[in-house]
């Protein structure tokens, strides 16, 4: 088996074991954790399939700040799941999280190797001038020149997204409703938060 | 790489940009005026979509942005329809603004607006990509719509649920066009039909993930359209959303997912419209999906007690006679695709309109409600008759001309091709359908007609719900008398999909 | 090298644990996730077939996918924050006033 292979199949098992952990948590934080841990592996993925920048944002945009905006919310709810989650099958539970942590760092280990690894294929193709497969030029140039069009359009999506979001989230405060801005201290909502 | 800049034909897009930017002046108009006026931001919304008809009309045809934008009669005659029935919309949403959105009336004009721009650029999209983003633009300010009465219960149960539906829905049809992207290695949808064709030839067994394809992207924009199975949102969500949104979603929104669908599958898919590619013969799957949809919808919405249910029943059911209009893929089916959207969104918005002002005044969208409602507001009741009959499909109005050409188109396809013989039997089953149709739309005009006490409500008007009224009404009387100018038009739809008369 | 139709069938392992998980979590928030987690199946397959067809539009498709993905999921984070304050609750087991 070579390294390759030895890295699919590990981030394969890592990937679908988090992902079905996900489903299968009553606990909506680790749930979150769970689908970041996926997120990882499935970025790795990526990377094998010659990706690199969108393996990168996957895990900084997606798994650092779109699950941190889930985690959040789920903060601000203050939601715990189900309240008996401690005494339910610890010792099954510490040892899939063992399990899964053991994996997960084996993986990351991979991946530095095969940082390596694929450094020196790159190197030894660049000759035939054949790189920049998935590079950031290669996905730039796309996305402002053939694609354009749609990536315009996301434009106006997001601005829609954030005045719907900011419609939605807003907490609406009778007495002063004509003003423009409401103020609301943290601590406020914090407390309204706990219920 | 080497990648030349495309030609942008930037003029072609003055509509959709005109209308975006206005959107913004809304919202901006709203909030530094610190939400004083009642109507203004109405006005200015309905003034902006009037601008952008008109502009519409001065914009010619042709490709803008490489092939990705295309302005072509299918373009030009959905992007009338999505004007249209925002317009009615946002017209009968006056009532409201007075007591239940107090708050963000900017918001919700810009929010419709917004969904407006991208039904119109979703409808312009000549490409995978573009048409799903499009298709993101449209729903996503819907979810927020839908959930805008924030302190009632139904309304953002009804958000939540079209949410999920919507999300799932939007992933289910991602998945199908990253396959139909695989097989044919484009996202241009003209491209796309010859590489798949040649795909389909070369390899045998692409069978299995073409299948796949094909109803992950059915499911995908059945949720849209709300074709059995993908129905179950539909009388929730229109029951618990603010009427004027329930409105743009029956209308508007229904005609995005049209014409996004046939845009991937009249246009796209087009080889695979025929007997021989059997397993991967969609048109007898959205043959399947139309029967399911005419029979359900009909059926269940007689037994309805809310009027936005048996109304959301009854355009599930309106959704299976258009989908006729589609299987048949001829140039008279295409036409009457768009002359039965047109005439359903007379009927249709102007509906949702008289159901808007009924709830405005009494607070209920029970169907008891409107029992002996004739004696005490006669115009109320005899255009919200008019429009319920138009709905069942009763002449001389616009509604039975829409249901002649779709059930015509159907006996030609059969016809023209022996292979489509089982078109008669859609054409037959969609017949018998009509007859139950008649009947739950005649109860209600029963309701308000025959009921032995007079209403105690009597109904008041704004001006902009009652404009929304008289324009349903002219528009059904009109093109059901005279309907040859919008076939005529409608008929360039056929050929901007490469199908030749 | 691993074959691309491998990364494929695990697209279509994730896709599908996404979609049970649509279909049995009852909290409203895990449901997000799994459609997330159906996105980037999509994504994956996306990706896959770039590199088999060695073009790399399928990777401007997953650059703006991923946005979509962004948007959607602050509309969605702040209805649940209304309904929440609305009910108290995010189970979608109690949101049955209308009958669903």
């Amino acid at each position: 088996m070579s390294l390759d292979t030895l890295i699919f199949v590990i981030s394969v098992i890592v990937a679908v074991f988090s992902a079905t952990m996900m489903i299968v948590q009553r606990n909506p934080i680790a749930s979150v954790l769970y689908l970041i841990v996926s997120l990882v592996a499935q970025a790795v993925l990526y990377v094998q399939l010659g990706a690199l920048f969108l393996g990168s944002i996957l895990i900084i945009v997606y798994a650092g700040a779109i699950l941190v905006l889930f985690l959040f919310i789920i903060m601000l709810l203050n939601l715990r799941g189900n309240e008996d989650l401690g005494e339910k099958s610890p010792l099954v539970s510490q040892a899939t999280k063992f399990i899964v942590s053991i994996l997960f760092v084996l993986e990351l280990v991979f991946v530095v190797r095969s940082g390596y690894v694929a450094e020196s294929i790159a190197t030894g193709v660049a000759d035939t001038g054949s790189t920049g497969f998935g590079s950031v030029e290669d996905v730039a140039l796309l996305l402002f020149t053939r694609y354009l069009y749609p990536f315009e359009l996301t434009s106006i999506l997001l601005l829609a997204a954030i005045v719907g979001a900011v419609v939605m989230a807003r907490r609406e405060n009778r007495d002063i409703q004509q003003s423009m801005f409401v103020e609301q201290t943290p601590s406020e909502t914090f407390k309204k938060g706990q219920g | 790489m080497e990648f030349a800049f495309p030609e942008y034909n930037l003029r072609l897009m003055a509509p959709e940009i005109f209308l975006f930017l206005w959107a913004l002046l809304i919202i901006a108009y709203d909030v530094l005026t610190k939400r004083k006026s009642e109507t203004t931001a109405g006005y200015l919304a309905l003034a902006g979509l009037m601008i952008t008809g008109l502009i519409l009309g001065f914009t010619g045809t042709g490709h803008g942005f490489g092939n990705m934008f295309v302005s072509d009669t299918a373009a030009k005659f959905f992007k009338i329809i999505f004007l249209g029935s925002a317009f009615m919309a946002i017209g009968s949403s006056f009532g409201i603004m007075r007591e239940k959105i107090v708050n963000h009336r900017g918001e919700f004009y810009g929010l419709i607006l917004f969904s407006t721009v991208g039904m119109m650029f979703l409808s312009s999209s000549n490409e995978l990509l573009s048409l799903y983003i499009g298709l993101e633009l449209t729903t996503i300010p819907l979810f927020v719509l839908a959930a805008f009465f924030k302190d009632d219960k139904l309304s953002v149960e009804a958000g939540i649920k079209y949410f999920i539906v919507g999300a799932f829905s939007s992933a289910l049809l991602l998945y199908g066009i990253s396959f139909l992207y695989g097989l044919s290695g484009t996202t241009d949808l003209v491209q796309m039909k010859i590489n798949i064709a040649i795909t389909h030839l070369t390899f045998q067994n692409i069978g299995v993930i073409l299948i796949l394809a094909i109803v992950l992207v059915v499911a995908g924009i059945g949720f849209k359209l709300s074709l059995p199975p993908f129905h179950q949102w539909v009388p929730d969500v229109y029951q618990g959303s603010p009427t004027p949104v329930a409105a743009f979603l029956s209308v508007g929104s229904k005609a995005a997912g049209l014409i996004a669908f046939a845009k991937i599958f009249v246009n796209g898919l087009f080889a695979f419209h025929h007997p021989d590619m059997a397993p991967n013969d969609w048109g007898r799957l959205v043959a399947l999906l139309a029967v399911a949809a005419m029979i359900l919808g009909n059926t269940v919405a007689i037994r309805q007690t809310n009027i936005k249910r048996m109304l959301g029943y009854s355009s599930i059911a309106q959704v299976g006679y258009i989908m006729i209009g589609i299987v048949a893929m001829n140039a008279l089916g295409m036409a009457a695709m768009g002359f039965y959207i047109f005439a359903y969104m007379f009927a249709n918005m102007g509906a949702f309109a008289a159901v808007a002002i009924v709830e405005d005044k009494t607070g209920s969208c029970e169907i008891s409600t409107y029992s002996g409602l004739a004696r005490t507001s006669p115009l109320l009741s005899a255009t919200f008759a008019v429009f319920l009959l138009s709905l069942a499909g009763i002449p001389p109005l616009a509604g039975f001309m829409a249901k002649f050409y779709i059930f015509a188109a159907g006996i030609q396809a059969a016809q023209h091709d022996p292979g489509l013989y089982w078109m008669y039997w859609l054409v037959g089953i969609a017949l018998l359908t009509t007859v139950f149709a008649i009947y739950y739309y005649a109860n209600i005009i029963k309701q308000m007609y025959f009921a032995k006490e007079p209403s105690p409500h009597k109904v008041t008007y704004n001006f902009p719900a009652l404009t929304v009224l008289l324009i349903g009404l002219a528009g059904l009387f009109v093109f059901g008398i005279y309907p040859e100018p919008v076939l005529h038009f409608a008929s360039g739809i056929a050929s901007s999909f490469g199908i030749i008369p | 090298m691993v074959p691309v139709s491998a990364y494929l069938i695990v697209a279509i392992v994730l896709f599908g644990i996404g979609t049970v998980g649509v279909l049995i979590s009852r909290n409203m928030i895990v449901m997000f996730m799994c459609i997330e987690l159906m996105l980037n199946a999509a994504n994956l397959a996306l990706i896959a077939f770039s590199r088999s067809l060695e073009v790399m539009d399928g990777h401007a498709f997953v650059f703006l996918v991923l946005t979509v993905a962004a948007a959607e999921a602050a509309v969605g984070l702040a209805i649940v924050l209304a309904i929440y304050r609305n009910r108290e609750t995010i189970n979608i087991d109690r949101f049955s006033i209308l009958k669903w």
